[in-house]
C-alpha cells in the first residue's frame, strides 16, 4: 500500500501565499483592471500575510519540546520540506526584503501601467521561490526554488522593453544563470551518486557513518553546487554578470534581485554545507575560504574604479559575498554571523537601490556617478539615507554594518581561519574607498541644476527602515543578534 | 555619570540636527552651550576623582551582548582623566573660534558634538569591543569637517587620513578578536574587557604580533615617523576647529593607546620593542622639528612641530620610568593646550587675511599687539619656556628617560633647542620690522570674542606651568601602576633612579 505523503499546511504556508498571491493578482488586474496602485497595495498585503504564517510557524517551532523537535516532526511532505528556526528566518527576512523592494520599486511598478500586474506577481513569485529554496533539505526542492526564483528575477531584469540595456541584461542574466543553475543540478547528480541520496539528513548520516575511499565524485559533486551557488550570490570568480545586469535592469527592482538572490542563495549554501557536509568542513571549509578571498579583493579593488552607482554597487557586492563567506567558512557555529550579515546588509542594499531608483527614474538604466555630485544640496534626504547605507556597508563603527563584519569575523578566526580575517579586515579597508567616493560627490561636489523628481512615499518609508536597520542595530544590535543566533539548521 | 559625559554631547548633536533651518546665526552659540554640560561635568569629576588612587574610578558596568561578552564598561584613572578635561574643554572653544565657517553650519556643529562623544567615547572605555567602536567612529566626523570645511585640497586630505587611519585600525581590530579568543580558550568565556585581558598567559611571538598589530594603529594616530604623511595634509586643510581638536584630541589617541593598551596589555613585547619605538620617537622629534623650520606655511610648521613634540611623547612613554610616563601623560595636555592655541591663533590671522603664508605677513607686532603678544606666549610654551606648562611636560620626560636611554635623550634634547629655533624664527618673520605690505597695515587686532577663546588656555598654560601638581597628583598612580605590572611580569627592572619615590629621595644610592 502507498503511503499518502504527511501534508502539513503549516510547513508550506508562506510558500503557498505567495504563490496563490501572485496568481491572485494577475486575476484582479484581468477582472477587475484596477489603477497599478491597488494592486502594489494587494501585493504588499499578500506579502504580509506570508510574513504573519512564517510568524505562525515561528510560534509554533516554539512550542514544541526540544524531544518532539525530531526531523521526523518536522519535515513534511515526505522530507521535501523542514521547518526549522533557520527556514523561518531566511522566510522572514526574504519578505522583509520583498516589502522593502515593493516600496522601492512602487513607482517603477505604477510607471508599467497595464503589466504592472506581471511585474508584482514575478516579485512575489521570486521570493516564494526563494523562501521555497531556504527551506528544503532535499535538492532538487533546493534546485526548483532556486529556478522559480531566478527564472521570475530574469524575467523582471529584462521588463523594461524599450531600453536596450534592460533587455541585454536579461539574455546575459538568462544566460549565465541558466548555465549557473545547470552546473548546480549537474553537482546535485554527482553528490547523489557519491552518497546514494538526494536528502541532506540521509546523506549526513551516511557520511558520518561511512569512510568514503574514493571520495572523487562526491568531492566533484559539492565543488560544482558550490559553484553553482557562488554565482547566484555573486561570489568571484562567478561575479561577471553582476555590474552589467544591475546596470542594465530596471532600476526600481534592482535592489530587490540582488538582496533576494544573495539571501535564497547563501540560505541554500549554508544548510547544504553544515548539514549535508558537516563531516566535510575541513574539504570545503578551505575552497569556500578561497572563493571569499577571491571575492573580496576583486570586488574591493574592481569597486572603487567604477563610474557607475549600480556597477559598484555590484562590485560591493561581490565584495559583500566574500566577507560573508568568511562566517560560512565557520560553519554550523558561523550561521547566527552570515544570517546577521544578510539580514542587514540585504536590507541596506535594497534601500541603496531605492535611492537610485529615485535619482535616476525607476525605469532607466544606468546611473552615473557624476549625477549624484551635489545630490546633498538638491536631495538632503536621499543623500543622508544613500551616506548611513554606505557608512552600514562599509561596516563603520555605531552601524549595523560594523556588527555583521565583526560577528562572520569572530567566528571565522574561531574555526582557525586568522588569516582570512586578516584579509577580509584589508580589503574592507579598500572598500571603505568605493563608498567615501559616493560621499564626497555627494556631499563635496558642485551640484548640477538638474531637479530630481519628489519623492514618494513609499521610497521614503524604505529608506527609513534602511536607516533604523542600519543605526539601530548599530547601537543595539543584541535583539536581531539573539534571533540569528537562533536561526540554526535542523 | 561617564555615560553622561559620553550622551550629553551627543544629546546635543540631535537637538541641534533637529532644530528649526531658517536661523542660522543661532546654530553656533546653541553648539557652544550644549558642549558646556559636559565641560561642566568633566569639571566635576575631576574635583571628585579620588587622586593617589590607582584603579580606575566611576567604573560603570552593563551588558551590551553577553554571548560576544562584550560591556558598555568604562571607567577613568589618572591616564584618562587628564584627557577627557582637555576633550571637553577644546570643543566649545573651537565651535567658539567657528565664525568663520558660514555655510552648513548646523551640519559642521553636528559633527563637531559626535567627535566630541566619540572622543571621550574612546578615553573612557575598557571594554576593547568599546574602545574600537569609538576609535573608529570618530573618523566619520572628522572626515566631514575635513572633508567640507576644509581648504582647496580638503578632498585628498580627508580620504588620505581616512584610509591611513582605517588600515591602521584594520589590523587592531584582527587582533582583539584574536585576544578575545585567546582569553576563550585559556578561561572558557570570551572577553573584551580590559581588566580581564591582563590575566592571559600569550607565548612571546603571539604577544609581539599582537603588540604590533596595536602599535601599528597608534602609531599612524600619534604620528610616529615614517607613517606621519597624513598628518599635514589633514591639518593644512582643516578648518581651525578641525586641526585643534585634530591636534589637541586626536593625535593623542595615539599615545593614549600605546600607553593603555601596549603597555598594559604586553608588558614583555613592549620591553622588546622599546629598541625600535624610543629610535622612531627620536628620529621623528628630530625630524619634525627640523622640517617645521623649512616650513613656508604657518599651519604647516605648527603641525610638522606636532610631529616633534608627539615625538617627546612616545620617547617618554618607552622610555618606562616613572618621569618618562608621568611626563608623556602630562605632555599630552600641554600640547593640546599650546597647540590648540597655537591654531586658534594660525586660524584667527587665516580668518583676517585669508592666507597662512608666512611670507605674506611682516611687523604685526605694530598692527596687532595683543594678538602678537598671545602668539610670542604661546610659542614660548610650545618651546618650553620654564614657567610654563611646555617646560614641565618635556623637562619630566628627558629628566625621567635619562637613567633608561640616556643616548636618546640626549639627541632628543636638540629637539628643546630646534623647537626654539623654529617657533621664534617663524615669529620674527610674521611679526617683527615694519609692516611693509598694505593688507597687513588694515588688520584689526583680536575681539573680546577672541581673547577670552584663548584666556583658558593661556591660563591653563600658567597654572600647569607653576602648579604641575594639581594633574600629577591624579597622573602618578596610575603610571606607577603601569610600571609596577611591567616589573611584575618580565625581567625588566626601572633603572635607579627611575622611579619618582627614588627622584624625590635624592638619586636613590
Amino acid at each position: 500500500m502507498i503511503e499518502p505523503p504527511d501534508i502539513s499546511w503549516l510547513g508550506i504556508l508562506p510558500e503557498l501565499i505567495l504563490g496563490l498571491g501572485a496568481a491572485l493578482v494577475l486575476l484582479i488586474d484581468v477582472q477587475w483592471k484596477p489603477r497599478s496602485r491597488v494592486l502594489c497595495q494587494a501585493a504588499g498585503i499578500i506579502l504580509a500575510l506570508a510574513g504573519i504564517a512564517a510568524l505562525i510557524q515561528r510560534v509554533w517551532l516554539a512550542g514544541l519540546g526540544p524531544e518532539e523537535q525530531t526531523a521526523a516532526n518536522l519535515t513534511p511532505f515526505g522530507g521535501m520540506l523542514v521547518i526549522d528556526q533557520y527556514g523561518v528566518f531566511a522566510h522572514l527576512l526574504l519578505i522583509v526584503v520583498a516589502l522593502c523592494g515593493l516600496g522601492a520599486g512602487w513607482r517603477f511598478f505604477e510607471s508599467l501601467g497595464r503589466r504592472g500586474a506581471e511585474g508584482l506577481a514575478l516579485l512575489l513569485l521570486s521570493t516564494a521561490g526563494f523562501a521555497l529554496m531556504a527551506s528544503t533539505p532535499h535538492l532538487v526542492m533546493m534546485f526548483l526554488g532556486l529556478e522559480i526564483g531566478s527564472i521570475s528575477l530574469y524575467v523582471l531584469a529584462g521588463f523594461t522593453r524599450t531600453e536596450t540595456a534592460s533587455e541585454e541584461a536579461a539574455i546575459k542574466y538568462f544566460l549565465l544563470g541558466s548555465f549557473a543553475s545547470a552546473i548546480f543540478i549537474y553537482g546535485v547528480a554527482l553528490v547523489f551518486a557519491g552518497t546514494g541520496s538526494l536528502h541532506l539528513f540521509e546523506q549526513r548520516v551516511f557520511l558520518s557513518s561511512n569512510i568514503v575511499l574514493r571520495p572523487a565524485v562526491l568531492l566533484a559533486g559539492l565543488a560544482l553546487t558550490i559553484v553553482g551557488l557562488a554565482f547566484k550570490v555573486t561570489a568571484a570568480p562567478f561575479h561577471s554578470w553582476a555590474p552589467d545586469v544591475y546596470q542594465g535592469a530596471p532600476a526600481g527592482v534592482v535592489g530587490f534581485m540582488a538582496a533576494a538572490a544573495k539571501v535564497g542563495g547563501f540560505a541554500a549554501l549554508v544548510r547544504l554545507l553544515s548539514t549535508g557536509f558537516a563531516d566535510y568542513a575541513s574539504t570545503w571549509a578551505l575552497v569556500v575560504a578561497g572563493i571569499a578571498v577571491l571575492s573580496m579583493l576583486i570586488g574591493s579593488f574592481l569597486g572603487v574604479v567604477q563610474d557607475d552607482l549600480r556597477r559598484l554597487l555590484a562590485y560591493s557586492g561581490v565584495a559583500h559575498a566574500g566577507f560573508i563567506l568568511t562566517g560560512v567558512v565557520a560553519g554550523r557555529s558561523g550561521t547566527g554571523g552570515v544570517w546577521f550579515y544578510l539580514a542587514v546588509y540585504s536590507v541596506q542594499l535594497v534601500g541603496a537601490y531605492a535611492v537610485v531608483a529615485a535619482v535616476s527614474g525607476p525605469s532607466s538604466a544606468g546611473s552615473a556617478l557624476s549625477r549624484y555630485s551635489g545630490l546633498g544640496k538638491r536631495q538632503p534626504f536621499l543623500a543622508l539615507g544613500l551616506t548611513v547605507l554606505l557608512l552600514g556597508m562599509a561596516g563603520i563603527p555605531l552601524t549595523s554594518g560594523f556588527i555583521a563584519k565583526f560577528g562572520v569575523f569572530q567566528e571565522a578566526w574561531r574555526a582557525g581561519f586568522g588569516w582570512l580575517v586578516v584579509v577580509a579586515l584589508l580589503a574592507s579597508v579598500v572598500s571603505f574607498f568605493i563608498y567615501l567616493r559616493v560621499i564626497v560627490a555627494m556631499y563635496m561636489g558642485d551640484a548640477s541644476d538638474e531637479l530630481a523628481p519628489p519623492l514618494g512615499v513609499p521610497v521614503r518609508a524604505v529608506l527609513m527602515v534602511a536607516m533604523a536597520v542600519t543605526l539601530i542595530f548599530g547601537l543595539l544590535p543584541a535583539p536581531l543578534l539573539r534571533l540569528a543566533a537562533n536561526a540554526l539548521p535542523l | 555619570m561617564l555615560t553622561a559625559l559620553i550622551v550629553l554631547p551627543a544629546v546635543g548633536a540631535l537637538v541641534v540636527g533637529l532644530l528649526p533651518k531658517r536661523r542660522t546665526e543661532l546654530y553656533m552659540p546653541i553648539g557652544v552651550t550644549l558642549s558646556l554640560p559636559a565641560l561642566a561635568l568633566s569639571g566635576y569629576l575631576f574635583a571628585t576623582f579620588e587622586s593617589g588612587v590607582a584603579g580606575f574610578q566611576f567604573v560603570e558596568r552593563a551588558a551590551w551582548y553577553e554571548p560576544w561578552s562584550v560591556y558598555w564598561h568604562l571607567g577613568v584613572d589618572g591616564i584618562s582623566l587628564p584627557l577627557v578635561l582637555l576633550t571637553a574643554l577644546l570643543v566649545p572653544l573651537a565651535l567658539a573660534a567657528s565664525t568663520a565657517i558660514n555655510h552648513r553650519v548646523k551640519e559642521f556643529v553636528v559633527y563637531t558634538l559626535l567627535l566630541e562623544a566619540g572622543l571621550i567615547g574612546v578615553f573612557l572605555s575598557l571594554d576593547l569591543f568599546l574602545f574600537f567602536v569609538f576609535f573608529e567612529a570618530i573618523l566619520i566626523p572628522m572626515y566631514f569637517i575635513i572633508g567640507i570645511w576644509g581648504g582647496e585640497r580638503r578632498i585628498y586630505a580627508a580620504i588620505k587620513f581616512f584610509l591611513y587611519t582605517a588600515f591602521g585600525s584594520a589590523l587592531m581590530l584582527a587582533a582583539i578578536i584574536a585576544l578575545a579568543i585567546i582569553h576563550q580558550r585559556q578561561t572558557g568565556a570570551p572577553s573584551f574587557s580590559y581588566v580581564e585581558l591582563f590575566d592571559l598567559a600569550l607565548n612571546p611571538t603571539t604577544e609581539r604580533w599582537l603588540f604590533a598589530a596595536f602599535a601599528l594603529a597608534f602609531a599612524i594616530k600619534v604620528p610616529i615617523f615614517p607613517l606621519h604623511t597624513w598628518l599635514p595634509d589633514a591639518h593644512v586643510e582643516a578648518p581651525t576647529a578641525g586641526s585643534v581638536l585634530l591636534a589637541g584630541v586626536l593625535l593623542k589617541l595615539g599615545t593614549y593607546g600605546l600607553l593603555r593598551f601596549n603597555l598594559g596589555l604586553f608588558p614583555q613585547a613592549t620591553v622588546d620593542f622599546v629598541p625600535v619605538l624610543a629610535v622612531l620617537a627620536v628620529i621623528g622629534i628630530v625630524y619634525g622639528a627640523v622640517v617645521a623650520i623649512v616650513q613656508p606655511d604657518l599651519k604647516k610648521l605648527v603641525a610638522y612641530s606636532s610631529v616633534s613634540h608627539l615625538g617627546f611623547i612616545v620617547l617618554g612613554t618607552f622610555a618606562l620610568t616613572s618621569g618618562g610616563l608621568a611626563g608623556g601623560v602630562i605632555q599630552n595636555v600641554n600640547h593640546g593646550l599650546t597647540t590648540g592655541a597655537l591654531f586658534f591663533l594660525v586660524g584667527m590671522i587665516y580668518d583676517r587675511r585669508h592666507t597662512k603664508k608666512i611670507e605674506d605677513f611682516g611687523g604685526l607686532a605694530k598692527v596687532m599687539p595683543i594678538y602678537s603678544g598671545l602668539f610670542l606666549f604661546t610659542a614660548f610654551a610650545s618651546i618650553g619656556l620654564p614657567g610654563l606648562n611646555g617646560f614641565v611636560g618635556e623637562f619630566m620626560v628627558l629628566l625621567g628617560s635619562f637613567p633608561s636611554l640616556p643616548i636618546h635623550v640626549i639627541v632628543a634634547a636638540s629637539g628643546v633647542i630646534l623647537a626654539a629655533i623654529y617657533m621664534l624664527w617663524a615669529y620674527e618673520r610674521v611679526f617683527t620690522g615694519i609692516p611693509d605690505k598694505p593688507e597687513n597695515q588694515k588688520l584689526l587686532d583680536l575681539s573680546v570674542r577672541e581673547i577670552s577663546i584663548l584666556a583658558p588656555l593661556v591660563l591653563l598654560m600658567i597654572v600647569l606651568g607653576l602648579y604641575p601638581k594639581v594633574l600629577l597628583d591624579r597622573i602618578e598612580p596610575s603610571t606607577e601602576a603601569v610600571l609596577d605590572r611591567i616589573e611584575a611580569v618580565t625581567d625588566y627592572r626601572v633603572p635607579v633612579p627611575g622611579r619618582i619615590d627614588q627622584v624625590l629621595a635624592g638619586g636613590g644610592e
